[in-house]
């Protein structure tokens, strides 16, 4: 499930997105982009590298409401980030409702009911070092680069996974359910447009593409907003610190890969629970807010004191029930041995210049595809500069 | 079969662990099993960190056998462990307190590897030291 797409037309070919896709997932092919699904981890970083608008993330559309005999909103708590004060969050939902929904639920109690919970997991267990599971980048980047560590993460759900089960409960088949998503990685937890059929979110909407209709919306009227604590708490990192020590929340993707290296070591001993988020400041630093997370945080902590919502009761088994498993079967290591030396025996004559000239983002990846025999040696702008100057 | 070669350099506080990074991506590229990693990880942070530490530089070797076996070898060029028995015991440290500022020298490096590791062969003089762990795939 990939979430970026790509505009021919648009793209001039800068290579930004090459260099700073942190998975080496993107190729430069007969001069166009071209994304490995296996690598991609949905950060999104090439969308907000990109200049020209050439590559970005969409979810569903609003013509999806007609779909349905009622439509159901999920309301992450993230989005009110953008609100100085308690009215204007009550605006904004008043705005949200003018979209055609049926009914607004607020995620916030949902997310309470993680970040408690997760309380309680510390308070009973003992065993060694938990990894938080609420964001999909650092999921994606466990499966995929950090495998040792899938043991350590906590088997929760989404809280927008928890809240979707209520609402399909409550109406069945009938009902739409919506989910405004802040990042492009929240997109591939709805069965459209990405195809997670497992799931009862039907639609992921896109908050950045819905921008324009509810600045319109808004006006003076007001609708009902169900704030918790403890889900403001879990949405913006720096709020939901404990200094006690045993609990560590690092956001941002470079710290957070610091932290997974760490870990890898076993090097953060006194470290009991681990919470990361791929955006800075948590997920009110998500690419489709239109906010910022430097005003959003200062607005959480002001939206903190009047929220008075209880977070949903869950028993563990309840909460439980996220997998996160590698998606590829594991290779025969000998077999992979004999092409990582190959691999090295190639890269050896590259220039080591990570130029990306080739349209691969290292010389690595080059040489990776010259043993698959997509490329060639003289595929390398530098080597056939020097051939030349040779000849 | 596979075999590559990393230099250390005495006091280089602000690389250490890279070797170590390194190692543990080369293997992780071969698939080896989550638990297993874990353990070669561990140890060869440990073992990094005190050629670092105690010893005069020298160069850590990664070997895989031909029946995928992982082998580390850190071979130092001294001044060797006095008391070898000593640096076995849990909790026993000779780290000099630039060390101890940086957080090193909790006494814990050897006896750790040992722990972790499958075969464990030590060899010590004033020359320096050798260090050849394995890990059985």
């Amino acid at each position: 499930m990939r979430v970026v797409t790509y505009t021919l037309h648009k793209c001039v070919k800068c290579m930004r997105c090459l260099k700073t896709c942190p998975c080496e997932a993107i190729t430069i092919k007969d001069e166009r982009v071209q994304i490995s699904a296996q690598k991609c981890i949905n950060c999104g970083e090439c969308i907000s590298a990109c200049n020209h608008s050439g590559l970005s993330a969409k979810g569903s559309t609003l013509v999806d409401l007609q779909n349905y005999e009622r439509s159901v909103c999920l309301v992450p708590s993230s989005i009110y980030c953008d609100c100085a004060s308690q009215l204007e969050a009550k605006r904004l939902n008043a705005a949200l409702m003018k979209l055609g929904f049926d009914e607004l639920v607020s995620l916030s109690c949902y997310e309470g009911a993680v970040y408690q919970k997760v309380n309680d997991l510390l308070k009973e267990n003992d065993k060694g070092l938990y990894i938080s599971t609420f964001c999909p980048v650092v999921n994606e980047m466990i499966e995929k680069q950090y495998p040792m560590l899938l043991d350590n993460q906590i088997d929760f759900e989404y809280p927008a996974v928890l809240a979707a089960r209520d609402v399909r409960k409550k109406y069945g088949k009938a009902a739409g359910i919506f989910l405004l998503c802040e990042c492009p990685a929240k997109l591939t937890l709805g069965k459209y447009p990405y195809g997670n059929m497992q799931s009862e979110i039907d639609h992921c909407l896109s908050i950045v593409d819905l921008f324009p209709q509810i600045n319109e919306n808004k006006s003076d009227d007001e609708a009902e907003l169900e704030l918790c604590q403890e889900g403001i708490k879990s949405v913006a990192t720096s709020l939901g610190q404990r200094f006690d020590a045993q609990i560590l929340s690092v956001n941002g993707m470079d710290k957070v890969r610091k932290a997974l290296e760490l870990s890898e070591f076993g090097l953060l001993k006194e470290v009991r629970y681990l919470s990361l988020s791929a955006c800075f400041n948590g997920c009110i630093g998500g690419q489709f807010l239109w906010g910022n997370p430097f005003n959003g945080r200062i607005n959480m902590h002001e939206l903190l004191k009047s929220a008075n919502r209880k977070p949903k009761e869950y028993t563990l088994e309840e909460i439980r029930g996220f997998k996160n498993e590698p998606k590829v079967q594991p290779k025969n290591m000998l077999e992979q041995l004999h092409s990582f030396m190959a691999i090295n025996e190639v890269f050896d004559h590259l220039p080591g210049y990570d130029c990306g000239a080739c349209g691969y983002p290292s010389c690595r990846s080059m040489a990776e595809a010259i043993v698959e025999g997509t490329q060639t040696l003289h595929d390398c702008k530098i080597i056939r500069k020097r051939g030349q100057h040779a000849g | 079969m596979f075999k590559e070669v990393y230099p250390i350099v005495r006091d280089d506080y602000a690389n250490a662990g890279k070797v170590s990074t390194h190692v543990k991506g080369v293997l992780k590229q071969l698939a080896i099993p989550s638990d297993i990693l874990r353990r070669i990880a561990v140890a060869c942070y440990e073992a990094e960190i005190n050629m670092i530490i105690h010893s005069f530089g020298g160069e850590i070797m990664l070997e895989i056998s031909d029946e995928g076996n992982v082998y580390l070898s850190f071979n130092d060029n001294g001044p060797g462990i006095e008391n070898v028995e000593k640096a076995l015991t849990p909790g026993y440290s000779t780290a000099s307190k630039k060390a101890r500022e940086f957080g090193f020298g909790a006494g814990m490096g050897l006896p750790n590897i040992k722990r972790v590791s499958d075969s464990f062969e030590l060899n010590t003089s004033s020359k320096g030291t050798r260090l050849r762990i394995g890990f059985y795939i």
